[in-house]
């Protein structure tokens, strides 16, 4: 895909930057997750960076180029750069690839393929033995699998008529009609809450939170799979107040369990393998003793808090 | 006091009190050197030193040796013990077989103690004696009586020494036997020579028939006198021990040792040290490896049961007793010269003990027994004996539990085995349902009937990827004017696959048929001069027929030949198909060429590397593995041993994956000369990078029922993935999808420390190792120097 083409949201094709088969914490049971690439919101402390664009990008891994610029003589557009961070200047770059498939260390990667919906209903029907014995299925992640809804109003019926369990994982920022449609063709969302305070909210992820919790209250009406999670950002979003004001969303919305996702750092690496205008928040992972905390907090406010691991 | 004794990753751990002798057992032996003991070879030199000895039938002169071995050998018995015997006269150590694969072994006799890997104490003394031997054995050992043709002979000698193709290990000895231990407590010494007596009647003197069962009356009595002098030592010790409570175990331990092996045994621990003494007499026979105690849940069960119901036993004893036993059979190593053990590392006996699974009449047979067991294994973690536990549909969930629970927990004990996949297998390779259903591995994992069967289940392995070189070369190796295989097409007027596939077959069929020669000549060898009545007389079949096991007198005999290394061949020719007949980026000819180059173009090495390979659920990939393994499999089957049984294929290649590898040239799926082969089934080193669903789906494409001499399915995983309830579950599903998909067996391992701190100094030593992150999984060499730290960490914290 040109970089300079227009994105459409395809029906019957999409862009996926990963698979994971055998996956175990998103959802029942052995799933396979699927990333689709791009994302509504810009979340600072994003693990996946390479997610957010919609297009596919390139990525440079520095720790392993030997400098032996064989991926120069191949640039149809002489992108290849000097800089020891970033070996393609992404002015000039058109994501042909050529570069990829000559780089012998493997240190410039493409992140993101076009799949087709028949090809990737192949590609997740594979561990489908274990799906049955394990009570597992799919999951849907990203990016923001919403944002490819109209892929997905022709793709998860097809999942569904394989009997698959289906989860969705979203940042709730999508058009309600849209999901609305989707429901029927998924078994559990879970459903990030980041902050309470709207204009920290916007801060840090560049959106408010009014529409993503609106649709959290009218999903809480409408779905009985609904699971809420929050990744706990330290110094951000573990304050007493921001965890009071979720406790209350969440009882107003008779909803009395959450997710805590621990915050790493490894997104930080990623982001300097890639050109992004986002810059990395420094911020040291927390230890298991602020995450007890974080726990106890919700725990004290009636909200039974899961830590993930 | 309390005793402390250290889990998989090294770390102290406190041991409950109670089991504190077991503890101070298993010190003595972990904290001993490993020795060789000079005494059966001594022994066994001085008898066949008397010219008239020499001249006996093979029949006697084997018992009478072993008689005197076991009537002069030194004895000991150990400060806390409770089950008695010693393989050797060191606490841990090993003999020397000088008449089987002695002389090559004798030749590094100032090695032993010096050399790097597995270095074997020898005092000044004993090296002298050692010297002494060779002189007689020099123009006696096996493999220099098995060839009469000098060209033969020479081809074995530098093939034995420095194998390309294959190394025949029957030329050392047979064993790799399940020995029919249940008779034994059963009937005693007394009732196996009443028995040999009974057909002996029957038989002409001085037929060879005659003379086997009357070797067998010799051994029998000899393995009696054997516990006699434990019975005289122990009245000894207890005379003089001042512990009146240790006092009362030796003189019980007399009593015992005075009733056993001689007559059936009276109680459960009788029974263990009774099938204990047939234990090391075996050993001392032929071969001391896989010499194999099986299923002993099941066939001391009724002397537990007994002995509880009387109020005889409580479990906690029962447990100590195994526990005892257990801890015994890692006192006896392998000795090898530094050739073999760069064949076969890690002092590996290949005593097998298996637990669980089927009864003969279908139903389950997990019993009390089967748990301590389970306990034992995971609480003593040691060397020998190699655990298995069979797996069945009516295997109870508190079982399944039970193994889960230890599996996730990073005990690599036990290896699991499918029985649905298993018994099916070996039906359909002529044994009767009943006889399948009571199956134990030996060996590595090479299944068999117990006390049925006479497999030399280890007889030969196979250099596989090298066939493919000949094919390549018409029957050349890289870089050789000298034709080691058939005349095959040459590569210049290959048009297709199918030419390839000719090629390969052709090499196939040839290497296969120069083996069955040598092979066949060490099998008549074993039969003339290497009987073994002792192991013979525990074998179903032999003593009704009056035919020693070494000459088909067994119920059931196979000979396993392994095919080392079928996933880089078979990723080879399908790295062949794609790049010269699909993408035509390349010319055979050129391909080979640059194999002989040792693909100094890094370009298309790395394309070639990139290219699909076998683990990672890729159709086109894996079908040429399969064709690898099912070609080698219709080429054996052409075959029938001496001994009137088939030829298997076994998918293991104990550690000679790497050696084959470090021998062998540069390969079309981009492996440089002298890497490593991948080991068993495994897929190309580092090659599965889809996680284990991916490669379980791959493993299944492989028809188990047709590699009956069994696989070696290893499934890694990094300690953080299976911890937690979550984990636990996971592995739980993943097992269950596997064998009810067709997977035969799986040895499931959990990735220490020590691996991933080899992985961050060498980040190319383990290219595709893929550990958990945080909720996801991620390549271990993609992530940051701070992160992989971060991961090392973690997974040295337990849960
Ligand atoms: S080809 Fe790869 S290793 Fe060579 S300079 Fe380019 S990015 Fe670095
Ligand atoms: S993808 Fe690589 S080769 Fe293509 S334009 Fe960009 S830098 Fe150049």
């Amino acid at each position: 895909m040109n970089k300079d083409e227009p994105v459409h949201f395809f029906n019957d094709n999409t862009v996926i930057f990963d698979i994971q088969r055998f996956s175990l914490h998103d959802g029942p049971g052995i799933r396979t997750t699927v990333f689709f690439k791009g994302c509504p919101l810009s979340c600072a402390w994003c693990q996946n960076p390479e997610s957010q664009n919609v297009r596919p990008e390139l990525i440079f891994y520095k720790e392993s180029c030997i400098q032996c610029f064989d991926c120069r003589k191949h640039c149809p557009e002489n992108a290849i750069s000097d800089h020891s961070m970033l070996r393609f200047d992404p002015k000039r770059c058109t994501l042909c690839g050529q570069c990829v498939t000559q780089c012998l260390t493997n240190s410039l990667r493409m992140i993101g393929k076009k799949w087709s919906a028949a090809d990737l209903l192949g590609e997740i029907y594979k561990d489908i033995d274990f799906f049955i014995d394990s009570g597992g299925g799919i999951t849907l992640s990203g990016g923001e699998p919403l944002l490819q809804a109209n892929f997905l109003f022709q793709w998860l019926p097809m999942v569904k008529e394989k009997k698959i369990h289906t989860t969705l994982e979203t940042c709730g920022l999508a058009n309600w009609m849209q999901i609305e449609k989707l429901l029927p063709w998924i078994d559990i969302v879970f459903y990030d809450l980041k902050h309470m305070n709207d204009s920290i909210h916007k801060k840090f992820t560049g959106c408010g939170n009014a529409g993503i919790l609106e649709n959290f209250s009218r999903l809480s009406r409408s779905k009985s799979g609904l699971q809420a999670r929050m990744p706990v950002i330290p110094g951000i979003n573990n304050s007493v107040e921001n965890i009071q004001a979720t406790a209350n969303f969440l009882k107003s919305n008779h909803h009395f369990s959450i997710h805590l996702l621990p915050y790493h750092n490894l997104g930080e690496a990623k982001l300097k393998r890639m050109y992004s205008q986002q810059h990395p928040m420094n911020i040291a992972p927390q230890n298991s003793e602020q995450l007890k905390q974080t726990q106890e907090l919700f725990e004290k406010e009636k909200i039974h808090a899961v830590l993930y691991d | 006091m309390l005793f402390y004794t250290t889990d998989h990753l090294g770390r102290p751990v406190a041991e409950k009190k109670n089991l504190s002798r077991i503890f101070r057992l298993k010190e003595a032996v972990q904290k001993a050197n490993p020795g060789i003991c000079t005494d059966r070879s001594d022994i066994w030199t001085s008898y066949h030193k008397i010219p008239d000895n020499r001249k006996k039938s093979p029949h006697i002169r084997i018992a009478e040796a072993l008689r005197e071995v076991l009537m002069y050998k030194k004895i000991h018995i150990y400060p806390d013990e409770l089950i008695v015997g010693n393989y050797s006269s060191k606490r841990v150590g090993g003999s020397i077989f000088p008449e089987l694969h002695g002389v090559p072994v004798l030749l590094d006799i100032f090695k032993f103690s010096k050399r790097k890997v597995n270095p074997l104490q020898v005092s000044g003394k004993e090296t002298w004696k050692l010297l002494k031997i060779i002189p007689f054995w020099s123009f006696r050992f096996l493999a220099l009586k098995a060839y009469r043709s000098p060209f033969q002979l020479i081809r074995l000698l530098i093939h034995q020494l420095k194998g390309h193709f294959y190394i025949i290990n029957e030329s050392g000895g047979i064993s790799h036997i399940a020995p029919d231990y249940a008779k034994l407590i059963t009937v005693g010494t007394d009732g196996i020579v009443a028995e040999a007596t009974r057909f002996q009647e029957k038989s002409g003197k001085d037929t060879e028939k005659w003379y086997f069962y009357e070797a067998v009356k010799i051994i029998a009595n000899a393995l009696a006198k054997f516990g006699d002098r434990y019975a005289d030592l122990a009245q000894k010790m207890a005379e003089s021990e001042s512990d009146s409570n240790r006092k009362q175990e030796l003189l019980e331990i007399a009593q015992i040792c005075r009733n056993i092996p001689r007559k059936g045994a009276s109680s459960f621990q009788e029974a263990v040290q009774s099938l204990f003494f047939a234990q090391i007499a075996i050993n001392l026979e032929s071969l001391d490896n896989s010499v194999c105690p099986g299923r002993m849940d099941q066939y001391l069960y009724p002397f537990y049961l007994k002995d509880i119901q009387h109020h005889k036993l409580t479990r906690d004893k029962a447990k100590e007793i195994l526990s005892a036993f257990s801890i015994k059979t890692s006192e006896i190593i392998p000795v090898f010269s530094e050739y073999l053990t760069k064949i076969h590392g890690g002092m590996f006996n290949g005593q097998v003990v298996t637990v669980g699974g089927l009864q003969p009449d279908g139903t389950d047979g997990t019993n009390d027994l089967t748990y301590i067991f389970l306990e034992i294994m995971d609480e003593l973690r040691m060397r020998q004996p190699n655990y298995h536990a069979r797996i069945s549909n009516h295997s109870p969930q508190k079982y399944m539990d039970q193994i889960n629970q230890m599996l996730s927990g990073g005990s690599n004990s036990p290896a699991l085995y499918n029985d649905t996949v298993i018994v099916d297998t070996m039906v359909q390779h002529g044994y009767s349902i009943e006889d399948a259903r009571d199956y134990t591995g030996v060996g590595c994992v090479e299944p068999v009937a117990q006390g049925k069967s006479f497999s030399s289940t280890d007889a030969a392995l196979v250099n596989v990827p090298l066939i493919l070189e000949l094919a390549l070369n018409q029957g050349k190796r890289f870089g050789s004017w000298f034709r080691s295989g058939a005349k095959s097409m040459p590569v210049e007027k290959m048009q297709s696959m199918d030419d390839m596939k000719t090629a390969f077959e052709v090499q196939l069929a040839d290497q296969l048929s120069r083996l069955m020669k040598d092979l066949q000549a060490i099998e008549i060898a074993n039969r003339k001069y290497h009987p073994t009545p002792l192991s013979s007389c525990l074998l179903d079949g032999c003593l009704e027929s009056g035919t020693c096991s070494t000459a088909g007198g067994a119920r059931y005999n196979f000979s396993g030949i392994q095919c080392v290394a079928p996933a880089d061949t078979g990723d080879s020719l399908y790295a062949i198909e794609k790049s010269v007949f699909i993408d035509k980026k390349i010319t055979l000819p050129a391909l080979v060429e640059q194999l002989i180059q040792n693909l100094s173009d890094k370009q298309l090495r790395s394309y070639l590397k990139g290219i699909e390979k076998f683990g990672n659920d890729h159709s086109d990939a894996d079908k040429w593995t399969v064709y690898v393994i099912n070609k080698f499999t219709d080429e054996l089957n052409r075959y029938q041993n001496t001994r009137g049984g088939r030829y298997v294929t076994g998918l293991y290649s104990v550690t000679l994956h790497e050696y084959y590898g470090r021998i062998t040239g540069a390969l079309p799926n981009g492996r440089k000369m002298g890497e490593s082969f991948s080991s068993g089934i495994s897929p190309s080193n580092g090659m599965d990078r889809l996680g284990p669903t991916a490669l379980i789906n791959s493993i299944n494409r492989i028809d188990f029922t047709k590699t009956a001499n069994g696989i070696n399915f290893n499934l890694k995983f990094d300690s953080r993935t299976l911890r937690g309830s979550t984990g636990k579950l996971a592995l739980k599903n993943l097992l269950s999808t596997y064998f009810r998909k067709g997977g035969m067996q799986a040895q499931v391992n959990v990735l220490d420390p020590a691996i991933l701190l080899a992985a961050k100094e060498n980040p190319d030593l383990y290219p595709n190792l893929l550990v958990r992150v945080s909720g996801y999984s991620a390549y271990f060499n993609d992530l940051s120097l701070e992160m992989k730290d971060e991961i090392i960490r973690r997974s040295s914290l337990t849960n």
